[in-house]
Formats: C-alpha cells, sequence, structure tokens
C-alpha cells in the first residue's frame, strides 16, 4: 500500500455522485424506497459477478496490490469495487430520474 | 471453447438474467432515449477512468479470459461493454422495483 490509485479515486467517485445530486440535480433518488431496494439487489449480485472477475486463483482483473487499501472482502473482491459499484450504478440512476424530472417540468410548462 | 470469452459470458449472464425485468412497468429498453443520455455520460467518464488506470498501472487484464479485442490506450472491449451492461442491470432492477412498490401502494 503506498499510491492508493485505486482507493483514493473510488472515494473520490463516491463524492462526486453526492456533490451532483446535493449540489446540483436534487432528484430525490436518495429518498426513494425503490433506490435503496435496488442498491441491495445490486449488491446482492455484484458480489458473485465482481468476485468471479477478482479471483485471485484466476483473475480477470488483476490490481496493483500497492495502488489498494490491500482489504479484499468479501471473497477477493477489493473493498474498493463497492465505492466503484456505488458510484457506477447511482450516477446512471441519477441521469434516468432527472430526465424524468425534467420531462414532467416540461409537461407543466407546456 | 476458448477461456477468452469468460469477460464476455459473464456479461452475457448479467444481460441475460436481468432482460425478463423489461416486462415489468415503462420498461428500460422501451425508453431508448433516457437510456442513451442516462448510461452514457457515465461510461465516458469511467471510460477515462479506466484508461488512466490501465495506463498508470492500477489494474490490467489477464490476456487468458479476455478476446484481444482493445480500444485505443489498451482497454479491453471488454471493459467498454461493461460500463453498459451494468448499468443496463441497474435501471432494469430499478424499473422493476418501482413498478412493485407502486402496485402494491396502489392496492
Amino acid at each position: 500500500m503506498s499510491g492508493l490509485g485505486y482507493t483514493v479515486p473510488a472515494v473520490a467517485a463516491v463524492l462526486a455522485v453526492f456533490a451532483l445530486e446535493f449540489g446540483l440535480w436534487h432528484t430525490g433518488l436518495f429518498r426513494r424506497l425503490a433506490y435503496w431496494l435496488s442498491m441491495v439487489i445490486v449488491l446482492g449480485f455484484q458480489i458473485p459477478v465482481d468476485g468471479w472477475l477478482t479471483k485471485r486463483s484466476a483473475p480477470i482483473v488483476i490490481y496493483n496490490e500497492h495502488q489498494t487499501s490491500g482489504l479484499r472482502f468479501p471473497l477477493d473482491i477489493p473493498v474498493e469495487d463497492f465505492l466503484y459499484g456505488f458510484a457506477l450504478v447511482t450516477a446512471v440512476l441519477l441521469l434516468w430520474e432527472r430526465q424524468q424530472a425534467r420531462w414532467l417540468a416540461g409537461n407543466k410548462h407546456g | 471453447m476458448s477461456e477468452k470469452w469468460q469477460y464476455l459470458i459473464v456479461l452475457g449472464l448479467c444481460l441475460a438474467v436481468t432482460a425478463p425485468l423489461e416486462f415489468f412497468g415503462p420498461g428500460v429498453y422501451r425508453q431508448p432515449r433516457r437510456l442513451v443520455r442516462a448510461v452514457l455520460p457515465v461510461a465516458a467518464a469511467f471510460l477515462v477512468w479506466d484508461t488512466v488506470a490501465i495506463r498508470a498501472g492500477v489494474w490490467t487484464y489477464n490476456d487468458a479470459y479476455i478476446t484481444a479485442v482493445h480500444l485505443p490506450f489498451r482497454v479491453p472491449i471488454e471493459e467498454a461493454l461493461f460500463f453498459v451492461v451494468i448499468p443496463l442491470c441497474a435501471l432494469l432492477t430499478y424499473n422493476a422495483v418501482t413498478a412493485i412498490l407502486d402496485r402494491s401502494r396502489r392496492r
């Protein structure tokens, strides 16, 4: 562990997603039960899929351990992957919701 | 069959498992414009991150399990597809959960 070239950007990505929602977009996604339930389901599927991609016995993705926290759990998944996945999925859902909000607003004016 | 298809097969399975969720509510594939506008900007940002990480040696891909088709800067084609497939799975999940919750609330 030295560079944290994965850990730092992974944390930054999560913070960026929060900044977009609370500073800019205000979609209300984080107040929706459907969002949190979906995230639990996504997490449930991330573990086997990501576990397969990162298993140390036959990895598809190979991490430079100097660039991560070194924590790999569950299975051999680097914990950073969960921040990465959270940021990826949440950003897409935010943009998805944002268009719905815009469409509704447009209709009100029209 | 070659092990080189492994990563692509994993992505294909993700699409296959989530495909039936399209039947709930207004769907995701049935809203192609909204889908593209939600997925593309995020995929582009993550592809840039991926490219930088590969160049900086933060992570690499096992040549045994990828097809050897690469985008510029040695980004495997599977990675580009990952940034489309995983968001699609998430959107389909969110679409289905939303539809089911709405239905139970109306009762």
